[in-house]
């Protein structure tokens, strides 16, 4: 195709289209609408991006994003180093922390494994997230993969792996959505949901 | 060109497509090897996420499309549950899926693969005997017509003293021709069970060096005919 574009609308197109979930004609959208904006307004975008990259690393003890060496959750004293819960990314920290109901640290493994990728332990955070075990004192290990295959063979290796450990391992629960119907509920959801069931008093 | 159709089939490994969205490739009874798209399944509230990860045995009701059919809806013949508990049973189960992956065609119906694949699924979850996968694999290839010669030297004809295994020459070499890997008697004995018919005779047969040697010669010989290695196995050799 003839270059349509003029060089950096162009390379501003193609820059754009390389972000998930972005396709070509939303990455057209997004690049006119960022032509025609005030130049104040591109500054501050293109500021906020270039700051977020340089400021933000990962956090050396598990692997959240952080300002500093280590991040704000690993620096709160208040939050029981007893507890660890084992996520596959930063986001999910996200979701956890908005449930309120956890007050331990975490480990990010920045992935999951995948057999059929060939990702195995070695491109995952799992050597780090063995040696923190006995210095931290941890007690018990939650693993909050997620419940899809891969989050499932990981929580089985990484539950392998703890057997010599003195620890807790543990797996969160999985069941029906809160609003959803039982009708609708697949097999294996609803078998855990009846297998995890618990009295009620 | 626009229709529905239904079918049974086994998912061999999910994409991510866009928000919330996956493609599954399935083996189906009657189609083939099928991509679909199934919308909005990494939602929690998903009506059937669940049942539409790899390794379960699914009836679907598909709606044909170009290059990608849609899933609309899904019933589960055999649950992933009883292989989800074991570390062991997911990684033979994932080299399976990757085996089949590989070989098997576009839109190419192919009822017996899929018969098998189904087999050897639902006999991953109820034994512990680590020839299943093997097995599997032999009767794969032997499906795909590059079954192994294992009763005469593939070069010379001679019946006894076998003791070399090479999948170039397919099958095995006495001991002045040959080349390959070494195999001993006990493992070669094995493999002619399997590929003889007597599978539960070989699987009820007590684990030994014989049986990782099966099992090496079998991933070998897979990706041999595959000509590239099987992610599957690699993850977890090494350890």
């Amino acid at each position: 195709m003839a270059a349509t574009y003029t060089q950096p609308v162009q390379t501003l197109i193609d820059e754009l289209g390389r972000l998930p979930g972005v396709g070509p004609k939303s990455a057209q959208r997004i690049a006119f609408h960022l032509l025609k904006a005030p130049r104040d307004d591109v500054a501050r975008l293109a500021h906020s991006i270039t700051d977020a990259k340089t400021r933000v690393r990962f956090c050396v003890r598990c692997f959240n994003f952080a300002e500093a060496e280590l991040c704000p959750i690993c620096l709160d004293d208040r939050r029981s180093g007893q507890v660890l819960c084992v996520v596959e990314e930063s986001r999910d920290i996200v979701a956890l922390e908005k449930t309120g109901e956890f007050h331990g640290r975490y480990h990010v493994l920045l992935g999951a494994m995948s057999p059929l990728e060939g990702i195995g332990p070695e491109q995952l955070k799992m050597k780090e997230l063995f040696i923190r075990l006995e210095p931290e004192g941890v007690e018990e290990v939650i693993l909050c993969t997620n419940p899809n295959t891969e989050g499932e063979v990981t929580a089985l290796y990484i539950a392998r792996m703890l057997k010599p450990f003195d620890v807790k391992v543990t797996r969160i629960a999985s069941g029906l959505p809160v609003g959803g119907d039982l009708e609708y509920a697949d097999e294996l959801t609803l078998g855990r949901a009846l297998e995890g069931r618990r009295e009620l008093t | 060109m626009s229709r529905l159709y239904r079918d049974s089939g086994v998912v061999l490994r999910t994409y991510k497509l866009a928000e919330s969205d996956r493609i599954i490739v399935l083996l189906t009874e009657e189609h083939g090897k099928v991509r679909a798209v199934a919308k909005g399944v990494r939602k929690t509230g998903s009506k059937f996420g669940g049942r539409l990860e790899p390794m379960s045995h699914i009836r679907l009701l598909l709606h044909e499309g170009r290059d990608l059919d849609i899933v609309n809806q899904v019933d589960t013949i055999d649950s992933v549950a009883p292989l989800m508990i074991d570390l062991d049973h997911i990684t033979q189960g994932m080299a399976v899926l990757e085996a089949v992956d590989q070989m098997a065609m576009d839109r190419e119906p192919n009822p017996q693969l899929y018969r098998m694949l189904v087999g050897a699924l639902r006999t991953i979850s109820t034994s512990d005997s680590p020839l299943v996968v093997p097995a599997f694999f032999w009767k794969l290839l032997a499906l795909e017509g590059v079954r192994p010669e294992l009763d005469v030297c593939v070069r010379c004809g001679e019946t006894a003293a076998l003791v070399a295994f090479d999948m170039d020459h397919g099958g095995v070499l006495c001991r002045n021709c040959r080349s390959g890997a070494p195999i001993s008697a006990e493992a070669l004995q094995l493999m002619r069970l399997i590929l003889g018919g007597q599978l539960n005779a070989a699987l009820a047969a007590p684990v030994s060096q014989a049986s990782h040697e099966v099992n090496n010669h079998a991933t070998r010989a897979v990706e041999h005919h595959i000509e590239r290695k099987l992610r599957s196995v690699a993850v977890f050799e090494r350890h």
